[in-house]
């Protein structure tokens, strides 16, 4: 058991460079009934980088990333991942390219093991969308389950492997789904508040992991209300309000920008 | 660590090697043994041999029928449609084309198979209840199919009858042989069962019932496995049809009616969903029941099983199987011959909480 | 076409349809606001028509049409309290097999009690007979069967038709109490918490708003239009305890076509599919398949349903 692997990360995905956008959505618009919940947002991510999304309530974020990975069909707009259009690809097939999500609710295989949890995003990774393979025993000595306990060694839940998910905390069952996010092989990680209902400690530990996943070069888009999570992790920000971008630019740049603070303080004058 | 994981509890996917693999073909002939000498010790619990032939069938279909329930989480309604078309497949051919079985095999299988992708391609669109409600109207749209427009071939409501004895290559099918071709059926639909249940094909499955949304956000095509797990189970259904007929050569329409779907329900849960042994366990039961037990309480056993069944769901919602793991817990007693303690349902049930 | 075969066929496609009508309201208004399709409901309707056969038979049918409704709602509530309350929690498909657990016990204790036999259903002297229809009510012969019976002037028709008055009461009873019940949720408090609960669950529970406590209420109104519909449908259709199974399929298949958890939807896919099994009541091999063909044909174009809503219990 005690063979730990670092979990490889690909490198040199289809000839996008360092630096390079992974991530270029133009014009996009979704309309909800008399809502447009999305006006027109154009947005690069940058390979490599941590780019937080803020913007108060009611901005549109979660709307944003939803149609990032097909939850919701946007109206109008093109969305390019690695230069190939992912706009009306069913979830799996966005995933499958390289994008993985964590919800605000961190969604696990409860009744089941950590390894088992971890073990089939690995399969998902190496067997595709779909594969019938109903002969081999899935046991230790398969590649999958070998890389999903070197993964929860990675993040620190090697110990607790062999239980069941639900029992985790909250902060645990976010390492969790973190785990299933490396073992899919994510070039391009969402994360829709990932901190959410945490305690400042388990907080901390969940930055300092995204922190070491950023590490094998894994790009994320993060939306987040807890600008301490913001402002220890991202390079870029971009302010979304009532549905369209308000600012864009480095941490430092957002913070003093009026506009974000009128916005954030919303018709004080 | 090492210590950690052998002290860890077995899972169904659990750790490597040879014990597993020693332990498998122990519980295997333990099985195997049981089921074969069932027409000789039914007999001593008020039995017949015919019984213990039945008893094949209805276990074969629910063996299938917890690849989809126990293992998938989808509760079908509707396979009455798989199990009755086969019989009615089997029926005609041996009826007007030949009495030889393995045509009317391969016929069963290939015919279940387009009712399958068809049902299965309308009903799997959505999710628990959908799939509940549209399995049950397209099962019950062949029934009344069956009476109606294809009553030429079905015998409408007088059912399928047929003069000729089954035969296979040539030597008639009767009897005892009938029943060890079930019960080779059915150690094999077992075992087969079981090696998927440790697949990562099974794990796939069981993630399915574990959180759908999660998977299909994990890269994975839902759909197809949810699409794979119906067709296999619906096999599984047709070969227990066919060999009703083979056992008796007669096609009731109540093959095809929802209450044959309803009863694989009840024998499933009753013996424990997801566990494979526990629906066989299930299905010897409820044929236990309708056919010796009915003779000492009457009329009213359907009523009594149907308070059975009820009771299980409330307060017993891993069937005889989770009973079975009390008891074992209560006496302090490893489970026989190494086999992987009887896994129940395993929901937020009070056992767990 | 025949003005007057066309008027009957109209007639008998409403009358089909106001049974399925009152059981699939009851269905979708129990799935809409907790969530889980109610295998039992077929059961509640065979112990309403027994409940009214046996009251009919004893006192009189009026109480029955009192009582029957009454006891069906205390009946749900009880159901809901004593047994649904503890499955909220529980996966769907459990949730699924208690309904049906119960059906398969009530359909026996029934068959146990009053035999597994049609048992006849003595109409009130005041609703047997038959109901005039006319254009011209000099064409209508002058014997007291017809002279006597209700009647109702109808423009276009040839002459006069004759239709089964008891019908006739289903169909106006029908109209009445899914008036009622669209009534009820439109214009009380109790029936926007509920409407609301129907659309979003989770945003009342954000509001603070405790559907749950309004749940057995519910049950117990769906209990009681399939109350409403056995003392007045038991006559129509049958009274055997093996009819409310025979009845709960395509009712499942109205709500289904009419989109799950839509009000509008059941009342029209009722009346739609009473109208296919009226109209194709000649040809008896489609009849039998007719209201299924409908069901895939409307699942292939509108895989909701004709008034489903994104995001209802996918």
């Amino acid at each position: 058991m005690a063979q730990v692997q670092t979990a490889e990360m690909e490198t040199g995905h289809r000839g996008v460079a360092p630096g390079a956008p992974i991530l270029e959505v133009a014009g996009l618009n979704k309309r909800f009934g008399g809502l447009q919940a999305i006006n027109n947002v154009s947005l690069n991510v940058a390979k490599g980088s941590i780019h937080a999304i803020i913007g108060p309530n009611g901005a549109g974020k979660s709307t944003f990333l939803n149609c990032m990975i097909g939850l919701i069909e946007p109206d109008t707009g093109e969305v390019n991942f690695e230069g190939r259009s992912i706009k009306g690809l069913t979830p799996h097939r966005i995933i499958q390219r390289g994008i993985a999500r964590v919800f605000q609710t961190p969604q696990i295989f409860p009744v089941m093991s950590l390894v088992d949890n971890v073990t089939i995003a690995a399969l998902a990774k190496r067997d595709g969308e779909f594969k019938f393979n109903p002969i081999k025993p899935l046991n230790g000595a398969n590649s999958a389950r070998q890389e999903a306990e070197a993964i929860l060694e990675q993040v620190g839940l090697a110990d607790q492997r062999h239980g069941d998910a639900e029992h985790l905390s909250r902060g645990d069952k976010r390492r969790l789904e973190l785990a299933i996010c490396i073992a899919a092989h994510a070039k391009l990680l969402l994360l829709d508040e990932p901190t959410a209902g945490m305690s400042r400690h388990d907080t901390n530990r969940t930055i300092d992991l995204l922190k070491t996943i950023s590490e094998t070069g894994m790009t994320k888009v993060i939306i987040e209300h807890d600008m301490h999570v913001v402002f220890s992790l991202a390079q870029r920000v971009t302010v979304l309000a009532q549905g369209t971008v308000i600012a864009d630019g480095t941490p430092e740049e957002v913070r003093v920008n009026p506009k974000v603070k009128e916005a954030y303080l919303g018709g004080a004058h | 660590m090492s210590t950690e994981t052998a002290s860890a509890p077995v899972r169904a996917a659990g750790n490597a090697g040879v014990k597993t693999f020693g332990r498998e073909i122990t519980f295997m002939m333990i099985f195997s043994a049981i089921v074969l000498t069932m027409p000789f010790w039914i007999t001593l619990i008020g039995g017949y041999q015919g019984l213990a032939t039945k008893i094949m069938v209805w276990a074969i279909f629910a063996v299938g029928f917890d690849i989809l329930l126990g293992f998938t989480g989808l509760l079908s309604f509707g396979h009455a449609a798989f199990f009755g078309g086969a019989a009615y497949i089997t029926g005609v051919v041996f009826r007007d084309y030949t009495s030889e079985i393995i045509v009317a095999f391969l016929a069963s299988q290939v015919g279940v198979m387009i009712l399958a992708v068809i049902i299965g391609f309308l009903s799997i669109r959505r999710t628990g209840i959908y799939f509940s409600i549209l399995t049950l109207a397209f099962a019950s749209m062949l029934f009344a199919a069956a009476l109606a427009i294809f009553a030429p071939f079905t015998g409408g409501y007088d059912g399928l009858t047929m003069r000729t004895t089954p035969s296979l290559f040539g030597m008639p099918m009767q009897g005892l042989s009938v029943f060890y071709m079930g019960a080779f059926m059915l150690i094999f639909g077992f075992a087969v069962a079981r090696t998927l249940k440790n697949s990562a094909f099974g794990l796939m499955l069981r993630s399915i019932k574990e959180n759908p949304m999660r998977l299909e956000y994990t890269g994975v095509n839902v759909w197809a496995y949810k699409m794979a797990a119906f067709i296999i189970s619906a096999h599984f259904a047709a070969v227990a049809g066919f060999l009703m007929v083979v056992y008796e050569p007669y096609v009731a329409t109540k093959f095809l009616h929802w209450s044959t779907s309803g009863e694989v329900v009840i024998m499933s849960v009753i013996g424990g969903v997801g566990t494979l042994l526990g629906p066989i366990i299930g299905a010897a039961f409820l044929m236990y029941f309708e056919n010796v037990v009915q003779s000492f309480i009457g009329e009213q056993w359907k009523l009594v099983l149907g308070l059975i069944f009820v009771l299980v769901v409330i307060f017993l919602p891993g069937g005889f199987m989770q009973l079975g793991s009390m008891i074992w817990k209560a006496t302090g007693q490893k489970a026989f011959g190494g086999a992987p303690p009887p896994e129940g349902p395993r929901k937020h049930d009070s056992e767990r909480e | 076409m025949d003005m007057n075969a066309l008027f009957l066929q109209l007639l008998t496609g409403l009358q089909l349809g106001a049974i399925y009508a009152l059981i699939a309201l009851g269905l979708t208004l129990i799935f809409g606001t907790l969530g889980f399709v109610n295998f039992a409901h077929g059961a509640l309707y065979v112990i309403a028509i027994y409940a009214a056969v046996t009251i009919g038979a004893n006192t009189s049918f009026v109480a029955a049409i009192v009582l029957v409704p009454l006891l069906l709602f205390l009946i749900g509530v009880v159901f809901e309290r004593g047994l649904i309350r503890h499955f909220y929690t529980r996966p769907h498909t459990d949730q699924i097999l208690i309904t049906f657990g119960i059906a398969i016990v009530v359909e026996e204790l029934m068959k146990w009690w009053f035999g597994a036999n049609n048992i006849p259903f003595n109409l009130p002297e005041w609703g047997s007979g038959l109901m005039v229809f006319y254009s011209d009510w000099s064409t209508v012969p002058p014997v007291p069967v017809f002279q006597d019976a209700p009647s109702l002037w109808v423009p276009f028709i040839d002459g006069f038709v004759t239709y089964q008055f008891w019908r006739v009461i289903l169909i106006v009873v029908a109209l009445i109490t899914v008036g009622a019940l669209f009534a009820l949720l439109q214009f009380t408090r109790f029936g926007l918490v509920v409407r609301a609960g129907m659309r979003d669950p989770e945003m009342l529970r954000f509001l603070g708003i405790n559907i749950s406590q309004k749940f057995a209420i519910v049950v117990g109104m769906g209990a009681a239009i399939a109350g409403v519909a056995g003392v007045f449908g038991g006559p129509v259709t049958q009274v055997t305890p093996g009819v409310g199974m025979a009845l709960l399929v395509p009712s499942f298949l109205v709500v289904v076509i009419g989109g799950m958890g839509s009000l509008t939807g059941a009342l029209v896919a009722a009346i739609l599919i009473g109208m296919a099994l009226s109209f194709t009541a000649e040809i008896a091999d489609l009849q039998q398949i007719v209201i299924y063909l409908i069901a895939v044909v409307v699942l292939l174009v509108r895989p909701r349903g004709l008034f489903g809503k994104k995001g209802v219990f996918e």
